[in-house]
């Protein structure tokens, strides 16, 4: 009697849970029909095509963003970061996308990374710049395929960051992590250890006469005194290369933030 | 010179009591106060040959002692008795802390250390394996001492300020000179030979305020032993343990300079005087995996000084634990600003 009770209330969770999974499976499904890699210079192949799309997909939906990876050899004439613009009018005008997108003209040799609406907010002109900065001499050296799917890495982790944060910043790297960790446990160990024979409970007062102790004498004389100055260090870091062109407002007044290389 | 103090009530033999401060007889509950306590019933026996050896005034046996004991037990009949000769002279100590720490609080305390071990091995948190526990009075020497300190030193002051498209940095030197006297009032240094000097100095401080002038009363039923070392052999320790305290005396007096780079200093210390007094220490002997171990209380306070046995999987396991967690605790953080755990 008591059994069967039981066995009816799991039966229920499990079927409540079972149905609370379908809608989640179908939409993943809906969704694999996109196309998220747009290949028109022809230098990447079927399978890699295929995993960056793979990529894509899984980052997509966990981010609610789409990656987008863009490449030409012959842009119209058009600047990479307007080919880039009037893509993303052609594309998601309609549904104000969340979209991050790298775009690369073959002919001027310009990368252009960008982000639209909650890909702005999480892909700043500065995440874009460190994102550049990583994935740009892979593109120099060819090797277009590893700077893409570094691409799609590197956006994806970043778009998982509050915004304002710098998602480089040194404590997030799981190697300083581990190292501070260990560091705070040797410490605290030793420490411990230390005191499992008994703290020095004396001090400096502990015999001090404070009555008969005293300075006599005291001479504080000014001698000279030194001064080194260096140039106060400029903001504008501006170098050979890297023309951060920021943000920018496509054709159809979408904003979006931005960043550019060349390689 | 053996002294013996008998019950003025049942004869039984008496001894120090540390709760009361007092004579007190074990058998009939007798207290009588240390100060007046009627000569009639200290026994004092003189041995004819050196004084190295001693009978008990109790039951007659031969009260066998190392050269150092100034007060012990008598092995057959368990009378405490106080060598008196030892303790004359040259060799009187003037002043005493006698015991506040009872047998029975020791050995609570000692049990309580053993329990709270968070690093000692399991099984010695909770077995009772007190093998020897001995009231001493540890002689020591207190030096009253005077001290003048001449130092030099170099301080600089820095300052940093923004002009145009300069960031300046001004350093400014200063000749610093100070004149010093410091005194300090009964340093205790050890002068046992068979106590460790760093365990001797864990025990510190002692409450002054109980210092008692010398009386043999307080020994009995202890053990204490006399110095090995005199006042003058260890000057230098006592000079090396105010060091420290000098030191930091100094640079308390240099204040407001972002650098102090001493150029000489000059220390003279001299002794203005120094007593020997007896200082209690409860010791209690106990063994784990066939090793002594020796732990250490301090018989007026309370304070328990001794290095455990450690057991290195407990260690590894606080290692890792702390370790572990503060790990986690960063990658939570990590998680929270957005960054996943991976």
């Amino acid at each position: 009697m008591v059994n069967q009770k039981l066995f009816s209330k799991v039966w229920f969770i499990f079927t409540v849970f079972v149905f609370c999974l379908l809608p989640i499976k179908t939409d993943v499904v809906a969704s694999a029909s996109k196309q998220f890699v747009y290949d028109r210079a022809n230098v990447l192949t079927e399978e890699e095509i295929a995993e960056l799309e793979r990529l894509a997909n899984k980052y997509r939906e966990k981010r609610e963003t789409d990656f987008i990876i863009l490449i030409t050899d012959d842009p119209d004439g058009k600047d990479v970061k307007e080919y880039m613009q009037d893509f993303y009018d052609d594309k998601y005008s309609q549904s104000d996308g969340n979209v991050a997108i790298l775009a690369m003209d073959l002919e001027e040799r310009d990368v252009y990374v960008a982000g639209f609406y909650k890909a702005k907010k999480h892909l700043d002109n500065d995440r874009i710049d460190s994102l550049l900065e990583q994935i740009t001499p892979d593109l120099t050296a060819g090797n277009y395929y590893e700077a893409f799917h570094s691409f799609m890495n590197i956006a994806n982790r970043h778009m998982g960051f509050k915004p304002g944060i710098d998602p480089e910043w040194i404590f997030f790297k799981w190697w300083f992590q581990l190292i501070v960790s260990l560091g705070v446990g040797a410490l605290i160990v030793k420490m411990m250890l230390r005191h499992t024979g008994g703290k020095i409970t004396v001090n400096e007062r502990t015999y001090r006469d404070t009555n008969r102790s005293r300075v006599l004498q005291r001479r504080d004389h000014y001698v000279r005194k030194s001064v080194t100055r260096r140039r106060k260090p400029s903001n504008h870091s501006g170098g050979g290369g890297r023309s951060s062109g920021g943000g920018g407002i496509t054709k159809g007044g979408h904003s979006h933030s931005g960043g550019r290389r060349s390689f | 010179m053996l002294i013996h103090y008998k019950c003025p009530n049942c004869g039984d033999d008496m001894a120090f009591d540390s709760q009361s401060g007092m004579l007190s007889c074990p058998s009939c509950g007798r207290y009588d106060n240390i100060e007046d306590f009627s000569e009639e019933y200290i026994t004092s026996t003189f041995s004819e040959d050196e004084a190295n050896e001693y009978y008990c005034e109790n039951c007659g046996a031969i009260i066998i002692t190392e050269a150092e004991t100034t007060a012990t037990t008598c092995s057959f009949c368990d009378a405490g008795v106080v060598l008196g000769d030892r303790l004359s002279g040259s060799l009187a100590p003037a002043k005493v802390i006698p015991f506040k720490i009872s047998k029975d609080e020791a050995k609570q305390a000692f049990q309580k250390w053993c329990g709270n071990g968070r690093l000692t091995p399991k099984g010695f948190m909770t077995a009772n394996r007190i093998k020897g526990m001995t009231g001493i009075y540890v002689p020591f020497w207190l030096y009253d001492l005077h001290t003048k300190a001449k130092v030099k030193a170099v301080g600089t002051k820095v300052r940093t300020y923004t002009r145009g498209n300069y960031i300046y940095t001004e350093t400014k030197y200063y000749d610093v000179f100070r004149d010093i006297n410091l005194n300090y009032v009964k340093v205790p240094v050890d002068a046992s030979r068979k106590m460790s000097d760093a365990r001797m100095d864990l025990l510190e401080p002692f409450d002054y305020s109980e210092l008692k002038d010398f009386k043999t009363p307080y020994l009995a039923g202890y053990i204490a032993e006399k110095y090995n070392y005199n006042n003058k052999e260890l000057f230098p320790r006592v000079k090396k343990k105010i060091r420290g305290f000098i030191d930091s005396y100094i640079r308390s007096t240099i204040s407001g300079y972002s650098s102090v780079q001493f150029k000489y200093k000059n220390i003279h210390t001299k002794q203005l005087h120094s007593h020997y007094v007896l200082f209690p220490v409860w010791m209690v002997y106990y063994d784990y995996n066939n090793k002594d171990h020796t732990f250490a209380m301090n018989g007026q306070t309370g304070k328990v000084v001794g290095q455990p046995p450690i057991s290195k999987g407990k260690v590894a396991a606080w290692f890792s634990g702390i370790s572990g967690s503060a790990f986690v605790a960063m990658k939570l953080i990590t998680f929270f600003l957005g960054g996943g755990l991976w």
